[in-house]
């Protein structure tokens, strides 16, 4: 064992060196991906692969800060809000404009919105922007954005990839091709080509001085190119950088980001903060899964910690709430709900009728046994995972029936209804999402797979999201939060950690937590 | 009326009596384990094959027992193999592994070869039949079985069924040809058109006639084919296609093990290793048989 770790350590010395002698690429930077999109056109997806990408060709009105929390001046140099919280008007920046050399204008604002509320588009994420009443454009650098109802998360989801700003003429001239053979934004970069599952090519958007406060560098950027590959596999993406042909990426395997802040070749930097759940949901209309104690059971069997160590190699926090306690109306009551304890999971499914067991062990019940089907992702760490966590199970007398699906149909199997669990890694920006998204039961079938439907947990939710001050906000979403995690609808595992790495060579080049990729503008990264 | 004719393939090429196979297959046996390296071959099936078979009291740990605290720690005393990413002991995943992948491989062989035999002989027998068959005999060849195992897999759904599936099905086509070819060998035959003569039914003529005087062409190429059956169903383990979690397949567990490489090599190369020393008996023993069923290389 030691030799052969005496041999990594040497591969990874000799990469260094190969990668220091060989000169970089001028003024391009190049990125390696995990995985591509089927198009980039950001309001037609909730595929995060897209998100990066949108974020680096388009802007929004307003950014994402550092902390994960704060909305500030994008394309909106100020707003306000009316007494009522239905009225947001936003002053435009006018010295905006598109890849293409349009002037950005208010009318820009009004058509990306509309154009995502229209049935038309089958914008998934269409919440996000809130219930729009209407959208107004008094002057060319003003917009009046109404709702129907108070949205107190409306700043911060506007933040998000598929809020972002589209341009009419691009949107149109290209047809059903938009987002497949280019799409025009105001952001730093801008596209070039696309040969899907291999490379997207990206320039630099000269014009650009726009860029977010929270970057020192307003722009353009600092390369002219930006090139990124699609290396799906772990080991061929971990040679690559270690080799010194990629710069950046979000996707260092991470069961050797050890080896990676140890290697004199690379910088590893964690997102920090970072909101990635991975979860296992319950479909709570099953009839295996319905009876809360027997959630409750398997919650509490595991022991998350020993799971983070052994399956993550300590490369995430062990979660025991649905929201990161760092995360904007984290509910401190509910901390203490999910107390592991294998013996009071075996009492708990007694209780439930699961009393007898099986020759192999498994608990059986009218005959039938405790084999509930779970469906998870066959990429990165979900199969490890799962089946360390259907170990534990099988100590309680719960077979766990895994069905492994290729990530490009798993979202098609998660629509139906034939599973009894399912498992995700849901990135998110604040409580209030994580329970308008997934607990309202306007929410189901998708994304309230669990089918969980409670008017005390929708009027939590109404209340949190119609807040009009920041105290009424975080009590609504703490409210739902103890009501829908003392349910055991779902087991929180970990809170996934997020790197960014680079070589060495690479400077600037922050990271940031949005969506589950670290690049978001790169005004500041350079050589 | 049939009775008066003697079954050639009962006779043997060489003309003997109705009493002979036993005695055949002992002097076949003989001839096999004259060969040392078969010896060896057979002595590794089969030690491999009886711990297979009695996985249940010869493994020393329950193969789906997790123990996170033990999880990747190498070789020792208490666990032979190591264990593997989870803390489960390797030697009794890798003796439960090889009881489905040499489950997977026998199903391929016997089912494909059943199939791909009925068809060759309809095909050699029934020459109206003989050019439809023998097209999608073509046109299953066309497909590698790795592809024909991903497209089921991914019709049926990943498991140890949608495996043997498809190595079912890329067995057929070749077992097909090689027994349609045996099989117009024998139709040219004398005792063919003696059978004709006496007025035996074409059933009669089909198993007692062709299908057993083909018999062993085909068995030696299925022995052949073994090795290369458990290559492949191990190739879809290991492409996920296979045994699903916690169930233990050796190609699978080859793949649970490659993302600890550098931490814990013996997770990836005691399965592979395992796949190796099956595939690699297989062959030789397939290899031995030949020599001594085939009579040209016995000439």
């Amino acid at each position: 064992m030691k030799i052969l770790e005496t041999a990594a350590q040497a591969a990874m010395l000799a990469a260094t060196l190969f990668a220091v002698a060989v000169p970089a690429q001028a003024q391009t930077l190049n990125m390696a991906k995990a995985l591509d999109s089927p198009h980039y056109d950001s309001q037609r997806t909730t595929w995060s692969p897209t998100s990066d990408v949108t974020h680096m060709i388009q802007d929004t009105l307003v950014a994402l800060d550092w902390d994960g929390k704060t909305a500030i001046p994008l394309l909106a140099k100020s707003w306000t809000m009316s007494p009522d919280g239905k009225l947001y008007t936003f002053k435009l920046r006018d010295d905006v404009q598109f890849c293409s050399g349009k002037k950005f204008t208010a009318a820009d604002v009004i058509y990306s919105f509309n154009r995502q509320r229209d049935p038309a588009t089958r914008a998934p994420y269409a919440w996000r922007a809130g219930k729009i009443k209407e959208l107004r454009a008094p002057d060319p650098y003003t917009v009046e954005y109404e709702l129907t109802e108070p949205y107190s998360d409306l700043l911060v989801q506007l933040t998000m990839f598929n809020n972002s700003i589209h341009n009419k003429d691009s949107v149109d001239a290209l047809g059903k091709d938009y987002g497949v053979k280019g799409i025009d934004g105001t952001g730093p970069w801008c596209w070039v080509s696309w040969q899907p599952r291999t490379e997207l090519l990206l320039k630099r958007h000269d014009a650009y001085r726009w860029g977010p406060a929270m970057y020192k560098n307003p722009g353009p950027v600092k390369f002219e190119r930006l090139s990124i590959k699609i290396i799906p596999e772990d080991s061929s993406r971990l040679a690559a950088m270690m080799s010194g042909r990629f710069d950046i990426t979000t996707h260092f395997p991470t069961q050797f980001i050890d080896q990676a802040k140890k290697s004199p070749a690379l910088n590893v930097e964690e997102a920090k903060p970072n909101f990635q759940l991975m979860y296992f949901g319950f479909k709570a209309t099953r009839p295996l899964v319905s009876d809360k104690r027997v959630r409750e059971a398997m919650n509490i069997a595991i022991n998350r910690a020993e799971l983070v160590k052994s399956v993550m190699l300590g490369q995430a926090e062990p979660a025991y709430t649905y929201i990161d306690p760092n995360a904007l109306d984290f509910a401190p009551s509910t901390k203490g709900i999910i107390k592991e304890d294998v013996a009071r999971a075996n009492r708990l499914l007694d209780e439930a009728g699961w009393s007898k067991k099986g020759p192999d062990g498994i608990r059986i019940k009218d005959g039938e046994r405790l084999a509930p089907v779970v469906f998870i992702p066959q990429v990165t760490y979900f199969p490890r995972m799962t089946e360390a966590i259907q170990g534990y199970m099988r100590k309680i007398g719960v077979d766990w029936k895994i069905t492994a699906l290729e990530s490009s149909i798993m979202p098609g199997r998660l629509t139906g209804q034939d599973f009894d669990l399912w498992t995700v890694t849901v990135p998110y920006l604040s409580a209030g999402e994580l329970m308008n998204f997934y607990f309202d039961s306007a929410q189901m079938p998708v994304p309230n797979r669990m089918n969980w439907k409670d008017p005390a947990t929708d009027a939590a939710i109404l209340k949190g999201r119609t807040a009009l001050t920041p105290a009424e906000r975080t009590a609504g979403n703490q409210l739902a939060q103890e009501i829908v995690m003392k349910e055991h609808l779902w087991i929180p595992v970990m809170n996934a950690r997020m790197y960014q790495t680079t070589t060495k060579k690479i400077k600037g080049a922050r990271a940031h937590m949005l969506f589950q990729y670290t690049f978001y503008k790169g005004l500041d990264t350079s050589l | 009326m049939s009775a008066v004719i003697t079954p050639p393939a009962a006779a043997g090429p060489a003309g003997a009596t109705a009493a002979a196979p036993a005695e055949r297959r002992s002097a076949l046996a003989v001839r096999l384990m004259r060969d040392p390296v078969a010896l060896v071959a057979a002595v590794v099936l089969a030690l491999v094959v009886l711990a297979a078979l009695f996985a249940p009291w010869v493994a020393p740990y329950d193969p789906y027992y997790t123990d996170l605290p033990k999880a990747m720690q190498g070789p020792s005393a208490e666990h032979w193999l190591g264990t593997d990413n989870t803390g489960r002991d390797m030697l009794s995943r890798v003796i439960y592994g090889t009881r489905n992948t040499l489950m997977m491989g026998a199903a391929g062989v016997l089912i494909g070869g059943a199939l791909g035999t009925l068809l060759g002989i309809l095909a050699a027998f029934y020459k109206r039949l003989d050019p439809w068959i023998m097209r999608i005999v073509d046109i299953l060849l066309a497909f590698p079985a790795i592809l024909i195992g991903l497209a089921v897999a991914a019709i049926l759904g990943s498991g140890l069924s949608a495996v043997i599936f498809a190595l079912v099905v890329s067995t057929v086509p070749d077992v097909a040809r090689v027994a349609r070819g045996a099989a117009v060998g024998v139709m040219g035959m004398e005792f063919m058109e003696a059978g004709r003569a006496v007025g035996l039914s074409n059933r009669a003529l089909i198993w007692r006639y062709l299908t057993l005087n083909c018999i062993s062409t085909i068995a030696v190429f299925l022995t052949l084919r073994f090795g290369q059956v458990i290559l492949v169903g191990s190739a879809l383990g290991f492409l996920g296609m296979g045994a699903q979690p916690p169930e233990a397949e050796l190609g699978m567990m080859a793949a649970q093990g490659r993302d600890f490489l550098f931490m814990a090599p013996h997770i990836a190369t005691i399965p592979s290793l395992a796949i190796f020393v099956i595939v690699l008996a297989a062959n030789l023993l397939g290899d031995a048989v030949r020599d001594v069923l085939d009579p040209r290389l016995q000439q």
